[in-house]
């Protein structure tokens, strides 16, 4: 047996409050496709970059072709020809594409022409289309990662690791990607990629290493698996799927009515380019489509965050247009926020604080001029009984909970605020399989108490699992309103790109 | 008492101390004993009624201005104007005194004085929030900048329409006992005006954790953001901070002016705002603790002054902000060495249950 | 006399634009150094000490960029390596610079029956070039410190935009994990900077001891720390912008020293014209909308997220 590329013995790390590694041993072999696979927070990322020489490791050691290495920074690790792309990217927006691949990478005088050209030839033989003198904070996101995998190539990567590298693409770009990973490594490199989808593992890799809670639990070759063991790997048991009625039928009285709405700054293309729908009670309405698409903003349109440059939108028949997000929260409008620590929640509050976030005009909480603190108490413990929130107390700091929890008190408040609809962007994002679970069967119960839902997701078996009806969003506009069972991911998949597709044809 | 209220209390004693002990080291160039000063200070501050009682009276105005820091920057907001708000306050608090001196019994005097003197600090402060909110300026700049201006305005009032009928000097006349703030310790200088500090204290606590509006404050202080997201106005609320924040520094020219002076000289309390800015970090902005390190600081300014006074020995009076300085590093330290600890007794901790 | 005033004004502003270009490289870098007021202060001091012990102006200077360099050291390491708040740090710093100037002025002079004096830096006229009608006496009519200071700008503009540590440290600013992911230190890179900032600064508050007044008073520095930190900020964060900042403010604090000593106060009371200064950063600061706050300004990096 050949002696592998990289060998990780024994790794272990221990952050303040938390186990990330313990004891990670696996090895990753010249030419291989590795799947580093396991729910969020099971230390995926952590154990990648301590190879990478971002963290350094309390016990263990690194092996390369059989030689123990020292890596206690990313140049140690760029040495040895590792190169890690991570998941949030590392570009500096306001820095063109050279100027943000050549950082740390030339000495003294730089000559902005010579480096352009370099980078260009470079993009060039791998078949990237890049314009290396544009800002990267005004790409794409899918080419703003093609300058990330071209800043490892300039430095002549014969590792790569991805951290959940299609996250923001769609899924023609994830392909072109498989395809890149393919080639990358049938010239003799490896390939590392962290991820929790099921899919792509089965796609393209050639090992998979499962973690759960910090530690190995599984390290098998990809064609002796399948995709229920490595879903048992990944969260230790058996998953219940929640029960969905479909029973459409029943008189359907129109909740949230949105009519040409349009939202534009001065010389750019539009946010929300003249989008018309309605969502009736006891509907989850499902937006797809890859973020940055304008889902946001239509969001924050309903809410009251954004005004809409033209349009009417209207609750229960009511024109709540020129509403504040005030008054639209007495219309009994909830909204979860996608981005949960800067627009849902004050991370340094306590439970109950939070709970009252948007409700703090309301007399409800006032007694004698202050707040009611028994009262707010009572509430925030009711919340914690109902949706299972692993937390001390009411009076636990937020910023102490786990993602999933936090989410879920986020979710409680709006559940109880949203009694006419409810806004959900991306409500499971970066939470593990039993919290995605419980959230969905929330989302399925007020459906059934005959809200209206906007569900707004990234995940297309979220969208299949609870939408009534799907719209595919795309630069601003809806590419189709669709009931659900008229799509399949390889539609979907289209209509997210900007392709349409002909329903007659199709059929 | 959990390990981290220890910890606290432990490091900041271990602060003061090692703060104070570096300032001594600078007596020792002036050929002076430190130990023997020092013991001989705190001696007559605990043995002499007087000197108590102006310890109190120096941290007063402290109360105040660590106050109107404090308050704003529960708003993630900068006012480093409290001391151009207290000069405001005390220009309104010697003119209206002036004016209304033995026209009206004392106690509406001193009333309508306190009210006009919030109303001024607040205005100025209230003008700062709305330059904000408006045209979101930098506070910090405009708050620092506004300080000068108002000097400068004091400083012309003071050789113009303020001047004392002598005519001789840049200050104004005196005012007559009926306009004071009646003392409250006999046999000390100590007046009301520290009841109305620790009040004002108090009144702050309940307002920014009990009511609404401090939640408000609060939440728009932690993550604006979320907060407007919530249907929060966070402008309206940065004017509003800012109002009461240099309200509170603006009564302190109504102590100082009505309780102490009794008028309005050149030069006078120039350090309160900084000195305040400190209190308010070493008290980590926590209105109770403000009233606690603020004695702390009205006590080294007393030990200043009386080292200052020694006989034979020359101790300058600047030996005051090196010994205000030293702590003040020294406790900021120690924020660093109470997190360095908390994170090692969570990582012993994590590897304890590892191992069992 | 239109010349001499404007020559005054250029002389006015060399210590603005030391400061200021120092803050513009560290706040690239994300360093607020709020601490500049004291550094100054410390740098006007050390100037005097190191002038009047050795008779030396050069060895004064050098005392001033080290005695900036000790503050900057200790705002560095508490602000950086102990990740404190920044604000709440530089005030410390500045409260403490300004008791240790004043007591140590006193340990070391006791109290003088006359204030002591040093022969400021005397003008250079630059041979030929002063001769130029109007610019001349204008521009090339000055102090040392002021031709380091013009040399000093095309220096700060090529290092910051044409060179790999300026790239690096303006991506720090923006990103620091950019920077970290490429192996590079961001705390060291910011310390870096402060230090610069310490030295520069240092440097500028000399400039008031030993190169214009000829004397130390604690309060030499009143507020103008404070100006190079705001012009840095009303410049947009560019060396052009600081140029143009200080000269603006230069000119102003030109005029309202001239406005005081020939008895303006007919038309105008003197305090006005001391204020103008900063009425003028007021009315600045509000009509100005920032577009290039580097990103990252005044927030301690940290790994673990």
């Amino acid at each position: 047996m050949s002696v592998p590329f990289f060998e990780l013995q024994g790794i272990s790390k221990y952050f303040a409050r938390v186990i990330a590694n313990k004891d990670i041993s696996f090895s990753i072999r010249r030419g291989e496709v590795l799947a580093l696979l396991g729910e969020n927070g099971a230390g995926k990322s952590t154990i990648m970059k301590i190879l990478y020489g971002l963290y350094k490791a309390d016990e263990g050691r690194i092996l390369m072709d059989g030689k123990e290495q020292k890596i206690t920074s990313p140049k140690d690790a760029m040495k040895l020809g590792v190169s890690m792309i991570q998941q949030h990217f590392s570009l500096v927006p306001a820095h063109t594409v050279t100027e943000n691949i050549i950082l740390g990478n030339v000495r003294g005088k730089i000559d902005y022409k010579k480096c352009e050209e370099e980078v260009e030839q470079l993009a060039k033989m791998y078949g990237f289309d890049i314009p290396v003198r544009a800002k990267v904070g005004e790409l794409d996101i899918g080419v703003q990662q093609k300058a990330e995998i071209l800043k490892a190539l300039y430095l002549k990567a014969n590792l790569l690791i991805m951290d959940e590298p299609t996250a923001v693409l769609t899924p023609q770009e994830s392909d072109k990607l498989m395809e890149f990973i393919k080639n990358f490594t049938a010239q003799g490199n490896s390939v590392v990629f962290i991820t929790h989808k099921l899919k792509e593992v089965m796609e393209v890799a050639d090992r998979v290493i499962v973690m759960r809670n910090g530690r190995v639990c599984g390290d098998l070759k990809a064609e002796d698996t399948n995709d229920i063991e490595l879903s048992r790997l990944m969260i230790g048991k058996d998953l219940v799927q929640p029960e969905r009625n479909f029973d459409s039928a029943k008189e359907r009285t129109v909740c949230l009515s949105v009519k040409n709405v349009t939202v534009q700054h001065k010389k750019e293309s539009p946010l929300i380019n003249n989008i018309s729908f309605d969502i009736y009670q006891g509907e989850v309405f499902g937006i797809a489509g890859v973020s940055g698409n304008g889902q946001e903003e239509l969001c924050q349109v309903i809410c009251g965050a954004l005004e809409a440059g033209s349009g009417t939108i209207c609750l229960k028949g009511k024109d709540i247009t020129k509403d504040s997000i005030k008054d639209r929260i007495a219309h009994g409008i909830g909204y979860v926020p996608v981005n949960r620590h800067r627009d849902g929640m004050i991370s340094n509050m306590t439970l109950a604080e939070n709970m009252m976030l948007k409700t703090s005009y309301d007399r409800q909480w006032l007694k004698g001029g202050l707040i009611n603190e028994n009262k707010l108490a009572g509430y925030a413990k009711q919340a914690i009984d109902d949706y299972q929130i692993k937390a001390p107390g009411p009076d636990a700091e937020v910023k102490g909970l786990s993602g999933g929890n936090q989410q879920k008190v986020i979710l409680a408040r709006e559940v109880d605020i949203g009694k006419e609809l409810l806004i959900l962007n991306q409500p499971t994002r970066g939470l593990d399989l039993g919290a995605i679970n419980h959230i969905h069967t929330i989302i399925l119960r007020e459906r059934m108490k005959g809200k209206a839902i906007l569900l707004v997701s990234t995940e297309l078996s979220e969208i299949f699992r609870l939408c009534d009806r799907i719209a595919v969003m795309y630069k601003g506009s809806f590419m189709g309103i669709y009931k659900s069972e008229e799509l399949n991911t390889e539609r979907i998949g289209l209509l997210m790109a900007g392709y349409s597709y002909d329903k007659e044809a199709a059929n | 008492m959990d390990a981290k209220s220890r910890d606290l209390i432990i490091t900041n004693l271990l602060a003061i101390s090692a703060g104070l002990v570096l300032s001594g080291f600078a007596l020792i160039f002036l050929g002076v004993d430190p130990i023997a000063v020092f013991g001989n200070a705190l001696k007559t501050i605990f043995t002499d009624k007087y000197t108590l009682g102006d310890v109190f009276l120096k941290a007063t105005p402290l109360i105040f201005t660590a106050l109107a820091f404090a308050f704003t920057f529960k708003a993630n907001l900068f006012n480093i104007g409290a001391q151009g708000q207290f000069y405001m306050g005390a220009i309104v608090a010697i003119a209206v005194s002036l004016k209304l001196d033995g026209l009206i019994p004392t106690g509406l005097l001193l009333a309508v004085v306190c009210l006009l003197t919030f109303i001024a600090g607040g205005l100025v402060g209230g003008l700062i929030g709305f330059l904000k909110a408006r045209f979101n300026a930098n506070e910090f700049l405009v708050s620092m900048m506004s300080t000068y201006v108002v000097l400068a305005l004091m400083n012309y009032l003071l050789r113009t329409f303020l001047k004392e009928s002598k005519g001789e000097y840049p200050q104004t006349d005196a005012l007559t006992r009926a306009a004071w703030i009646p003392t409250l310790v006999g046999g000390t200088r100590l007046h009301m005006g520290f009841v109305l500090a620790v009040l004002a204290a108090v009144g702050v606590w309940v307002l920014l954790y009990k009511t609404p509006l401090g939640y408000r404050i609060r939440a728009v202080g932690s993550n604006a953001q979320a907060a407007e997201m919530s249907g929060i106005n966070s402008k309206r609320i940065y004017i509003t901070a800012f109002f009461i924040s240099g309200a509170l520094a603006g009564l302190a020219g109504f102590t100082e002016v009505n309780g102490v002076q009794h008028m309005l000289i050149q030069g006078f309390n120039t350090g309160i705002g900084s000195a305040g800015l400190g209190i308010a970090i070493l008290a980590n902005a926590n209105p109770i603790g403000i009233i606690f390190a603020s004695i702390l600081f009205g006590a080294l300014n007393v030990i200043g002054n009386l080292m200052g006074r020694m006989p034979g020995i020359n101790i300058p009076s600047s030996i005051i902000e090196l010994m205000q300085g030293c702590v003040m590093i020294f406790v900021i330290i120690s924020y660093y060495a109470r997190s360095y600890m908390d994170n090692r007794r969570e990582k012993s901790k994590l590897k304890k249950v590892e191992e069992s | 006399m239109i010349i001499n005033l404007l020559n005054r004004a250029l002389l006015m502003s060399t210590p603005l634009l030391f400061g200021a270009l120092a803050e513009v490289v560290a706040e690239r870098s994300g360093m607020m150094v709020t601490a500049i007021e004291g550094i100054f202060l410390v740098g006007a001091w050390g100037g005097f000490v190191g002038s009047y012990l050795t008779g030396s102006t050069t060895v004064g200077i050098l005392m001033a960029m080290c005695s900036g360099l000790v503050v900057a050291c200790i705002y560095g390491g508490i602000t950086i390596f102990m990740k404190q708040h920044q604000v709440v740090t530089g005030t410390a710093l500045n409260i403490l610079a300004a008791g240790f100037c004043t007591y140590f002025q006193r340990v070391i002079f006791g109290v003088p029956t006359s204030p002591l004096k040093i022969t400021p830096l005397a003008n250079l006229p630059i041979p030929f070039l002063s001769g130029i009608p109007v610019i001349g006496p204008v521009i090339f009519n000055q102090n040392i410190l002021t031709y380091i200071v013009y040399l000093l700008i095309p220096a700060v503009y090529f290092m910051l935009y044409r060179t790999s540590i300026g790239l690096t440290i303006r991506s720090t600013g923006e990103n620091p994990e950019a920077v970290d992911v490429a192996g590079i230190s961001v705390n060291k890179i910011r310390f870096m900077t402060v230090l610069l900032a310490g030295i520069m600064g240092g440097l500028a508050g000399s400039f008031y001891s030993v190169g214009y007044l000829g004397m130390f008073t604690s309060n030499i520095i009143g507020g103008r720390g404070w100006i190079a930190f705001a012009i840095c900020f009303l410049g947009n964060w560019n060396p052009r912008g600081a140029v143009i900042g200080t000269l603006v403010f230069g000119f102003a604090e030109a005029i309202s020293i001239y406005m005081q000593t020939i008895g303006g106060g007919e038309y105008f009371p003197n305090e006005f014209f001391i204020a103008l200064p900063y009425i003028l950063t007021i009315v600045l600061t509000v009509s100005r909308k920032n577009f290039n706050v580097p990103a990252k300004l005044g927030i301690p990096y940290s790994k673990e997220n």
